[in-house]
């Protein structure tokens, strides 16, 4: 088994303008996707992130007020999942609940040392 | 999670808070409640309280502080901030009761006269059930500017005009009382005549009307014999929607599969309309439109329906409130009675271009006399005419089998 990051790049629900209707249907489905694989035992952990943060940079490290990047690629969260290869990560991430707003998975491999 | 909580919660508490900060600060007030259920929405992918009312309830009461500071900044003026609510204990506007008070004076306040009708329908959608601009464009079939723009003139009145959360006063509140059974009627029936893509935009427009009934009930001084009515005219409405829709045809009365009527709103209606007759005396368009709906669900075939009570209830209508369907309804009741020239009569005071979409009904209609006078060359005629201005597919293939019966020899 290996180990593979899944980032969630997209906008937010907050520029989305979500309605409250909306945001828990939302909600239920990230709800039933975290559930499934936790009970498959493949979840090794994972948040959801705020659209807004800081950025610290360069030798002088200077601190910059999000957000950084196009609302196509904020990073709004991430999960660690435990998958035999890239295939069977992507199968998992065929349930990513917001493809229908513009989003997308970003999954990468994690790098694990070897004795 | 129970089905549409976010949706119900929020209605909820922009009452609590436009009751603590006035209506006039609504714009503020919606907006901060937006950032409490998008929180809720990331919090909750992981792990979901055990009493999600109790969470945002807490999380109004945080509002409550943030709001405080940025009235404070906004008016930057002491006076006018509501002493009286950091006075009060700020928990007692969390109380069951009062949040049912809230809500209602919010129905009151949406039913404003100086709001127009379109206005109204908006602002108690957005403000009271929680609706997003988009949701409310779809469901009224609008565009979601169109909407926006709606409310805000609404908001804007409230600033102008100082208008406040509060009840009508008491000779005033029968024709604010109409003026909220009629919203929550027409809100009713933008969800229950029509058919859209998203099928449950429109039921959640009746469920939502229904829910706005069943607040109005719980205070007993609101009570009368239209909220009954209206309460019974929902309930036996709502009992039809499975029926009443394949796909995206609406499908009448005589060829619904009355197996799908569902029982428990039936007898819930039934209750109600019995208790709107026997305890009160006012008569209205409600009562006699929910006596029409409950004696067409009491005829187990469409062929059982008596016909003749029926068109007792269309005439006590048409004496309240004449208008064009009702001769057509009554109309088609006549010819159910095989009585054509009555059916005539009833059409030659109708003009059908003023039905719209249901002017083919007319010609349908002028067909089924012309056949029951035999006359087929006429039934023929009208048949085409009533084809041609028919858009709903399943009543036109209907039409064009009739048709064919004619044309047999």
């Amino acid at each position: 088994m290996k180990e593979f990051m899944l980032l969630f790049l997209g906008p937010t629900y907050e520029e989305l303008g979500l309605s409250p209707e909306e945001l828990q249907g939302r909600m239920g489905k990230w709800f039933a996707w975290g559930n499934k694989m936790q009970e498959q035992g493949i979840l090794k952990g994972g948040d959801a992130l705020y659209g807004h943060g800081k950025r610290v940079k360069g030798a002088d490290r200077i601190v910059t007020d999000g957000p950084f990047v196009e609302s196509k690629e904020l990073i709004g969260g991430y999960y660690q999942v435990m998958a035999a290869d890239y295939e069977a990560a992507i199968e998992i991430a065929q349930d990513y609940p917001d493809y229908d707003l513009g989003g997308s998975v970003e999954i990468r491999e994690v790098v694990k040392f070897e004795r | 999670m129970v089905d549409h909580l976010f949706r119900h919660q929020y209605g909820k508490m922009v009452a609590i808070l436009a009751k603590i900060f006035g209506p006039n600060h609504l714009d503020l007030i919606e907006d901060a409640l937006q950032d409490t259920f998008l929180k809720a929405s990331l919090q909750w992918r992981k792990k979901q309280p055990e009493a999600p009312e109790a969470w945002f309830i807490a999380a109004a009461r945080n509002r409550v502080l943030d709001l405080l500071r940025q009235v404070q900044s906004r008016e930057k003026r002491e006076a006018s901030l509501p002493h009286s609510a950091v006075a009060l204990e700020i928990q007692d506007f969390f109380l069951e009761h009062e949040v049912q008070d809230s809500q209602l004076r919010m129905l009151f306040l949406a039913c404003n006269p100086n709001f127009s009708r379109s206005e109204q329908i908006c602002f108690a959608l957005k403000s009271i059930s929680g609706f997003s601009q988009k949701e409310i464009a779809a469901a009224l079939l609008e565009k979601p500017e169109t909407i926006k723009k709606r409310i805000s003139r609404a908001r804007q009145k409230i600033q102008d005009q100082n208008i406040k959360l509060a009840y009508p006063s008491p000779a005033q509140i029968e024709i604010g009382l109409q003026g909220v059974l009629q919203i929550i009627y027409l809100i009713f029936n933008e969800g229950f005549h029509s058919v859209k893509k998203d099928q449950l935009i429109d039921r959640d427009l009746c469920g939502e009307a229904l829910r706005l009934c069943k607040l109005l009930l719980t205070k007993e001084s609101f009570r009368s014999g239209k909220l009954y009515a209206l309460f019974a005219l929902l309930c036996l409405n709502s009992a039809r929607i499975e029926a009443k829709t394949r796909g995206q045809e609406i499908i009448d009365l005589k060829n619904q599969d009355r197996s799908l009527w569902f029982p428990p709103l039936i007898k819930l209606g039934q209750d109600a309309l019995m208790r709107a007759l026997a305890d009160y005396d006012d008569r209205s368009a409600y009562h006699y439109e929910a006596l029409i709906a409950y004696e067409h669900m009491r005829a187990e075939k469409f062929e059982d329906t008596d016909w003749e009570k029926v068109l007792q209830y269309y005439q006590n209508l048409e004496d309240l409130l004449p208008s064009q369907s009702l001769f057509l309804a009554k109309a088609s009741i006549y010819l159910q009675l095989q009585d054509p020239s009555a059916a005539r009569a009833e059409l030659e005071c109708i003009d059908p271009n003023k039905l719209a979409a249901r002017q083919y009904l007319y010609h349908a209609t002028l067909a089924e006399i012309y056949s029951l006078e035999n006359k087929f060359d006429l039934a023929q005629k009208a048949l085409l005419q009533a084809i041609k201005t028919c858009s709903n597919q399943l009543e036109g293939d209907f039409l064009k089998a009739k048709l064919e019966d004619i044309n047999k020899p």
